[in-house]
């Protein structure tokens, strides 16, 4: 039998047959329902990312007029009953700048309150004894300032003052500077800033496009990059044959320092590791392997600006840009049984929007969470998920140290 | 039964379709509808062993993928192609290719094959025997015959030279002539 009629018949034979298949349908089934999670999940986090984005925007944007976080005025500090007479056997008077120094927010904040209701005030608070009274007394009474009674209670100067028959220097309207009333209250210091220096280390999850559903384009950046631009050329190169590229799920490791800028600003960097792990087909030495898995690995330096929008002792919340460059530092092709490894050159560069919150569970070390999207320039890296789909929702957490 | 009537009722267009949008009826009615074609595939590639696992994998496969076909070329042989790639990747893994065993240790036996045996022995009997082929004879035997490829893109495929395809079929060739040869003698 010539050769040509063999394999012809034995087609014939074989190209039409059918034969029942074991039933495989359930496991089908389960995968099905498994890729289905997984793109709802994935759809999920990119949407709550994007919202995410979309809320820090709009609370940035739409922020009213601040109140500066103050307390609010406690009406019950100002007594008409005249003050014990302890309580004016004050010691000497401080300068007018260390009683407004000392003066407690609270009481100046009734104070100007009090201003409010009646302008001209013939009498003042005693700054300690408005304190003293905001700690300790609850108080129904509608606010007047009053004016301290400097005199013992018989109205006699004390014989062992120095100068006792000299009115003492109390602190009055006419005391505070100028601008005090009209002064911005952010620069008042805050009770509630926990904004300080502060030390991360952080790992981050990025999503990924399920199996198979990124057609993957051969492009002449990806070639290039790997054979570095002109130079010899690689023995390896990724091609289009039958099979979609598979990508997995991106990791970055890092450790950042965080400055304050203002109170509310502040500006961080530091050092990240990412590992990228893709599998697609390749060419090498001209010979077509399916499948080969790609190892990159980078190490990037990230500078980000936050603004803290939410800033209380065990609870913070922020919006973030970012930008990074990193450096591919180690390429790896596995294949078979073969191994081989490529430099890259040029850097990756991505800039990131998103918003954080930071929990401090105790004083000086807290965890955070940063949903952002991140996108990815096109620098002709090797194919990665970031090349094939640069836009993508991160997840970092991580631990934060204030320093 | 509801199900055997659908069946019937769904044309081709109505199953890609429906697979395409993620319905699970559709899905299931073209996997009882093509199982049977594409199961005979895996078992020529893989054995009968391994072919139930790439008979699931290439499902999976062809319903992640089935919205890029565009209705060029017929559905079934599209779908053909995915259970070979998933075959040859199922062998790539565990890197049978690359053992020259295969090669070199097969005897090239044959011979000619008398005129009308072949017609004695059934299609799934041949099945078997190609099934049962060292794998890299297997696999170079069902490119080059089956699928229609070139021994240069047999080569590329399998990671192979040109050569080696060539000496490799020679001797799937021979092997499948002699073992139809004693299945026909012991058939009589």
């Amino acid at each position: 039998m010539v050769t040509n009629d063999f394999d012809q018949r034995l087609r014939d034979h074989l190209e039409g047959v059918t034969e029942p298949a074991p039933d495989v349908w359930e496991g089908i089934s389960e995968g099905l329902e498994r890729r289905r999670r997984k793109v709802l999940f994935r759809r999920f986090t990119v949407a709550a990312a994007a919202a995410a984005a979309v809320l820090a925007l709009a609370l940035l944007v739409f922020r009213g007029p601040r109140d500066g976080g103050q307390v609010e005025a406690p009406v019950q500090i100002a007594q008409t009953d005249p003050a014990p007479a302890e309580a004016t056997q004050a010691t000497d008077i401080a300068p007018i700048e260390e009683q407004i120094a000392a003066l407690p927010q609270q009481a100046m904040a009734a104070v100007r309150t009090s201003r409010t209701v009646a302008p001209k005030a013939t009498k003042v608070v005693e700054p300690v004894k408005a304190a003293r009274q905001v700690e300790e007394e609850p108080v129904e009474t509608t606010p007047v300032v009053t004016k301290p009674d400097v005199s013992t209670p018989t109205g006699e100067p004390k014989t062992e003052e120095p100068q006792a028959d000299e009115p003492k220097h109390l602190l009055t309207e006419d005391d505070l500077p100028a601008d005090y009333w009209t002064r911005e209250e952010a620069s008042e210091p805050s009770h509630n800033r926990t904004h300080t220096s502060q030390i991360s280390i952080l790992s981050n999850l990025t999503t990924v496009s399920s199996d198979g559903n990124l057609l993957y384009i051969p492009s002449a950046s990806h070639a290039s990059s790997q054979s570095g631009k002109g130079q010899a050329t690689t023995d390896i190169e990724p091609i289009s044959a039958s099979n979609a590229p598979k990508f997995y799920v991106p990791l970055t490791f890092g450790l950042q320092v965080a400055f304050p800028l203002t109170d509310r600003f502040s500006v961080a960097t530091g050092v990240t590791y990412s590992y990228l792990v893709s599998q697609y087909d390749i060419l090498y030495k001209k010979v077509l392997y399916e499948g080969a898995y790609n190892q990159l690995h980078y190490v990037g330096v990230p500078v980000s600006l936050s603004y803290h929008f939410v800033q209380t002792p065990h609870l913070g919340v922020y919006a973030s840009v970012a930008g990074a460059a990193e450096k591919c530092v180690g390429q790896r092709y596995v294949f078979g049984s073969n191994v081989a490894s490529e430099k890259v050159k040029g850097l990756q560069w991505s800039a990131k929007a998103g918003i954080g919150v930071e929990y401090w569970f105790i004083p000086h070390m807290g965890i955070y969470f940063d949903p952002s999207l991140v996108y990815f320039f096109d620098n002709k890296q090797p194919l990665s998920i970031r090349t094939q789909q640069p836009l993508q929702a991160s997840f970092e957490v991580g631990l934060r140290f204030k320093i | 039964m509801s199900g055997m009537r659908k069946t019937s009722t769904y044309t081709e267009e109505d199953l890609i379709s429906g697979c395409a949008h993620g319905d699970r009826e559709a899905q299931r009615i073209l996997y009882e509808r093509y199982a049977p074609v594409m199961y005979p595939v895996c078992v020529r590639y893989l054995g009968r062993e391994d072919a139930k696992d790439i008979l699931q994998e290439g499902f999976l496969t062809v319903f992640d993928k089935i919205g890029t076909y565009k209705g060029e070329g017929s559905f079934e042989g599209w779908m053909r192609k995915i259970f070979v790639n998933a075959s040859l990747m199922h062998i790539r893994k565990v890197d049978v290719l690359r053992r020259t065993e295969d090669i070199d240790e097969t005897p090239e036996t044959g011979g000619v094959l008398e005129h009308g045996v072949l017609e004695q022995i059934s299609s799934r009997e041949i099945l078997d025997l190609v099934a049962g082929l060292p794998v890299g004879l297997r696999s170079v035997f069902n490119l080059f015959v089956m699928e229609g490829y070139s021994h240069a893109e047999v080569g590329a495929l399998l990671g192979i030279t040109e050569q080696s395809s060539r000496s490799q079929l020679s001797r799937a060739r021979s092997l499948l002539q002699e073992k139809i040869k004693q299945l026909y003698h012991g058939n009589k």
